[in-house]
């Protein structure tokens, strides 16, 4: 009987897991994807993540929209505010100066502007979206096996969204060309690309995936305007899975997922960050440029 | 050699008068503050200004100096002076097991390796309670950081700061920040050079970290959380990267600031964001750039371009 | 006197960069004191050789020998230590510093050098900062000691090397806002404040005109000449290593075609057929004359 009940948290944990990692993956692909065209940290990929919680409860309460169209308008929204961003702080500094650093800070900035803007509008309270916006039951697989409709729900919703994601990388032909930029910016701006459009369309997709994300991790966790401190999470799961590989983004972010809810589990529920941690150091002592990334070839 | 003499004798004369000015207790109090700032700022500015490394995770190096000399005095009795050093080697012990594995990488890899350990660092001390207190903090620490010892481990460490720059230590560090390629192959082991660097950091955040414990008293985890970090590497930037005086310079107009708006805690945050955004944007070589703040004195100067004030040694 | 020792050898280097192979099965000597000269077409692969020679690949096969000792696996930064220094193609000064500062940082760092057998019976480098131009950390810190006569040791020696390549009134512009032509010996004279064994020179004339080009020619053999220092040049453009360097190595698709003397490579039809370029008709007209 003891070996059932473990199976069972196990199995569950493992659903969890994936969901919570498909989360992640969603957030960090789309951090991976402004990394590998501009090669910066774009630490204000949580703020999308807010903005778009916040739309999303917006529409829904206070404009009484149904939430499929709350979703979408969280979805441009935050897309929106991404690609804005970049043409309001990033592009003066791109075209000035090469050094990323510059970018990297004024996206910390971005990041603190938001989060304080939503604490000083909205206040730092914690929202909750209702309970039965999405499926929330809890459904039996047989013997002790239970698992939340939400977690398969936000699993499959995660996954058709990074397979779109996917299809339109492989495609079409701006995904065909921002597959190009990742290679080398430069190049694929003498080759004809229109460089500027490139990159916002990289920023907007990157902040609707966000949006995805966000609405999902303000069902898990409730909304806050901090609740974007959370892409750290991603950020470690683009570095475990290799900086600036999608692939690696996603095999990072499920793995983080598992490990966090296996921890949660069998450990306890206080260490999964700590683990989370750990991972990233781990990693970086094993196989310090992750499992999809470039090794440093030369001896330098 | 002349104008080094001159540069540590101006250092001292700036402690001695930062030391025994006249002024009020809150007063004495900004100076003590504004001194533990800088300290920590130097640390960051070689690494970040100097080497072209950013972190996102040095105040985890402060928690660290700040719980070892809180530990050491209140719990085993030790003198305050050795617990502040004692800070200062723990942190340099940390910085060099995560730098090790990160800082033979390029890239963000540091930047995003230094979050993790810093939350890691922040999540130890919240959990382990039975020797840290956990999140509610530690309270109960001697006030020994009065003005006169965090002027003067400004002073000395100011000195040495200034001293490693204008020497052999300061090129290998600028070359392996400017082209790591053409460092390697004039001989240096990049990556030993970024780690001399990353412990030279530490060590200096360590210091700070512990005397902000005896300043404030009490510390808890969450006073060095990513928010601080970013602020250490703004105060930098804002700065100028590779402009050593610079960052003394940004560190006091931010640490004034912040002190004039500390009652609209909210808008503060918001302000500085907005700030530090526009300064990349309209200026991101900060206050002075790259230059120190005697180059712009024609006499120190000495009648020749800017890079001249520079040089090892004789641009003081 | 010529000294007979070999200082540099090859031995059936291979470098792949994923399936394309850059260089193939390169062999060739260099004595100590030699001035030579590597020219190939663009592509050849001649910059790949040297930076296989100054450790910033490992080759994909072969081996390379610095002084009868295997260096093929050692670092950049040990390969510079043990006493090859380079200039780059695509220059490579730190551009925000002075032209001395530039120097100054080489200088800093010369080593003294020696192999030594290890617990394994191998043997592996070793070097230590020479004492003239080096100081502790501790010197660094306080400005004790030999730091105020080392920096001014240092100062000295590379003033002296930016003399010798005509910099001298330069020294303290940004080495970045220096014109071409003066960045370029820059960088030799950077090289050579390493006090090197072997100088490695990655096309020294690019981008220079007829003027600058012939003086390049009187500072390298002035050099060659004054310092007894081993030089390997590489050019695309033939003339300037016909002019100066008695031993060539010719390479083309990453393989040497030809090596001697410039008569020997000027008589050589295979290499005139790599220089008259990729056409069917040119290639036949060479070969078949």
């Amino acid at each position: 009987m003891v070996n059932g009940v473990q199976f069972s948290t196990l199995f569950q944990q493992i659903i969890n897991g994936l969901s919570l990692g498909s989360v992640y993956a969603l957030i960090a692909v789309g951090y991976s994807l402004v990394y590998s065209i501009l090669s910066f940290s774009n630490f204000a990929h949580g703020g999308f993540l807010v903005v778009g919680g916040y739309i999303c409860y917006g529409l829904l309460m206070g404009k009484g929209f149904n939430i499929w169209i709350a979703s979408l308008g969280a979805l441009v929204g935050a897309g929106f505010v991404a690609a804005l961003t970049e043409r309001l702080a990033y592009k003066p500094i791109r075209e000035r100066t090469s050094m990323t650093l510059y970018l990297l800070i004024a996206s910390m900035g971005v990041s603190i502007v938001i989060e304080n803007l939503f604490v000083i509008v909205v206040g730092g309270r914690f929202r909750a979206l209702p309970q039965n916006t999405f499926p929330s039951a809890l459904f039996s697989l047989g013997g002790n096996v239970t698992v939340s409709a939400f977690d398969i729900f936000s699993l499959v919703i995660a996954v058709t969204f990074l397979g779109g994601l996917q299809l339109f990388l492989s495609r079409t032909r701006w995904g065909l060309a921002i597959r190009a930029a990742a290679c080398d910016l430069r190049t694929a701006g003498l080759m004809g690309v229109n460089v500027s459009l490139l990159i916002a369309i990289v920023f907007f997709v990157a902040g609707l995936l966000a949006a995805v994300g966000g609405i999902f991790l303000s069902v898990r966790y409730t909304l806050y305007p901090q609740l974007g401190g959370i892409t750290t999470k991603a950020f470690v799961a683009a570095v475990i899975g290799g900086l600036g590989s999608l692939p690696g983004a996603v095999v990072g972010s499920l793995i983080l997922g598992l490990a966090e809810m296996l921890t949660a589990g069998f450990i306890s529920s206080q260490m999964r960050d700590l683990v989370v941690f750990s991972m990233l150091v781990i990693m970086l002592l094993v196989k310090p440029a992750g499992f999809f990334g470039k090794q440093i070839g030369d001896k330098i | 050699m002349r104008k080094s003499l001159l540069g540590n004798a101006a250092f001292v004369a700036l402690g001695l008068v930062l030391a025994f000015m006249p002024l009020s207790g809150y007063e004495e109090g900004i100076v003590a503050l504004l001194c533990i700032n800088c300290i920590a700022a130097m640390g960051v500015s070689l690494l970040t200004g100097f080497t072209g490394i950013f972190s996102l995770g040095h105040a985890a190096y402060m928690a660290l100096g700040a719980y070892t000399a809180a530990i050491m005095t209140v719990r085993y009795g030790v003198h305050w002076l050795p617990a502040i050093v004692a800070g200062g080697i723990i942190a340099v012990l940390v910085a060099w097991l995560i730098g090790m594995p990160t800082l033979r990488l390029t890239g963000d890899y540091y930047a995003i390796a230094s979050i993790g350990l810093g939350e890691a660092i922040r999540l130890i001390l919240e959990n382990w309670q039975s020797f840290t207190r956990g999140a509610r903090g530690f309270p109960g620490i001697d006030s020994y950081t009065n003005r006169a010892v965090s002027v003067g481990f400004f002073t000395v460490l100011g000195i040495g700061m200034f001293n490693l720059i204008y020497s052999r230590l300061g090129r290998e560090l600028k070359a392996s920040r400017d082209d790591r390629v053409a460092a390697s192959l004039m001989g240096f082991h990049t990556p030993a050079s970024r780690m001399k660097a990353l412990l030279i950091s530490a060590f200096y955040c360590g210091i700070a970290g512990a005397l902000l414990g005896g300043y404030m008293n009490f510390i808890q985890p969450s006073m060095f959380d990513m928010m601080k970090s970013t602020e250490l590497t703004a105060v930098v930037v804002f700065g100028g990267l590779g402009s050593m005086s610079g960052t003394l310079l940004g560190s006091a107009a931010i640490t004034s600031v912040m002190e004039y708006f500390r009652d609209i805690s909210q808008y503060r945050m918001l302000i500085y964001g907005l700030l530090l955004v526009v300064i990349m944007v309209l200026r991101p070589e900060g206050l002075l750039g790259d230059r120190e703040l005697w180059a712009f004195v024609p006499s120190l100067r000495g009648g020749v371009k800017r890079s001249e004030a520079r040089e090892g040694g004789e641009g003081r | 006197m010529i000294n007979s020792r070999v200082l540099l050898e090859l031995d059936g280097v291979d470098m792949f960069f994923g399936g394309v192979q850059a260089v193939r099965d390169m062999s060739f000597t260099i004595m100590d004191s030699e001035l030579a000269g590597i020219i190939g077409p663009n592509g050849a692969g001649k910059t790949t050789v040297f930076n296989v020679i100054s450790g910033v690949y490992s080759p994909t096969a072969g081996s390379i020998w610095f002084r009868e000792q295997d260096i093929t696996p050692l670092m950049a930064y040990q390969v510079n230590r043990l006493g090859i220094a380079r200039t780059f193609q695509n220059l490579r000064l730190f551009g925000r510093s002075s032209a001395l500062e530039n120097v100054m940082t080489a200088t800093q760092n010369r080593y003294r050098y020696s192999f030594r057998e290890n617990l394994r019976g191998h043997l592996s480098p070793s070097y230590r900062p020479d004492p003239d131009y080096s100081y502790s950390f501790v010197e660094s810190l306080l400005h004790v000691r030999n730091w105020a006569g080392t920096e001014k040791r240092i100062r000295e020696k590379s003033m002296e090397l930016l003399d010798r390549v005509g910099l001298a009134d330069r020294a303290n512009q940004a080495a970045g806002t220096l014109p071409y032509g003066m960045q370029r010996r820059l960088e030799i004279a950077r090289a050579l404040a390493l006090d090197p064994k072997l100088l490695l020179l990655d096309e020294p004339a690019a981008g220079m005109n007829p003027e600058e080009v012939s003086a390049l020619n009187g500072l390298i053999t002035g050099i060659h000449r004054d310092f007894k220092l081993t030089t390997l040049v590489i050019e695309h453009h033939m003339d300037l290593i016909m002019e100066i360097c008695p031993h060539i190595v010719c390479m083309n698709f990453g393989a040497k075609i030809a090596e001697g003397t410039p008569e020997e490579i000027q008589n050589n039809a295979e290499v005139l057929s790599a220089y008259l370029g990729d056409e069917p008709d040119a290639h036949e007209e060479a070969v078949g004359r």
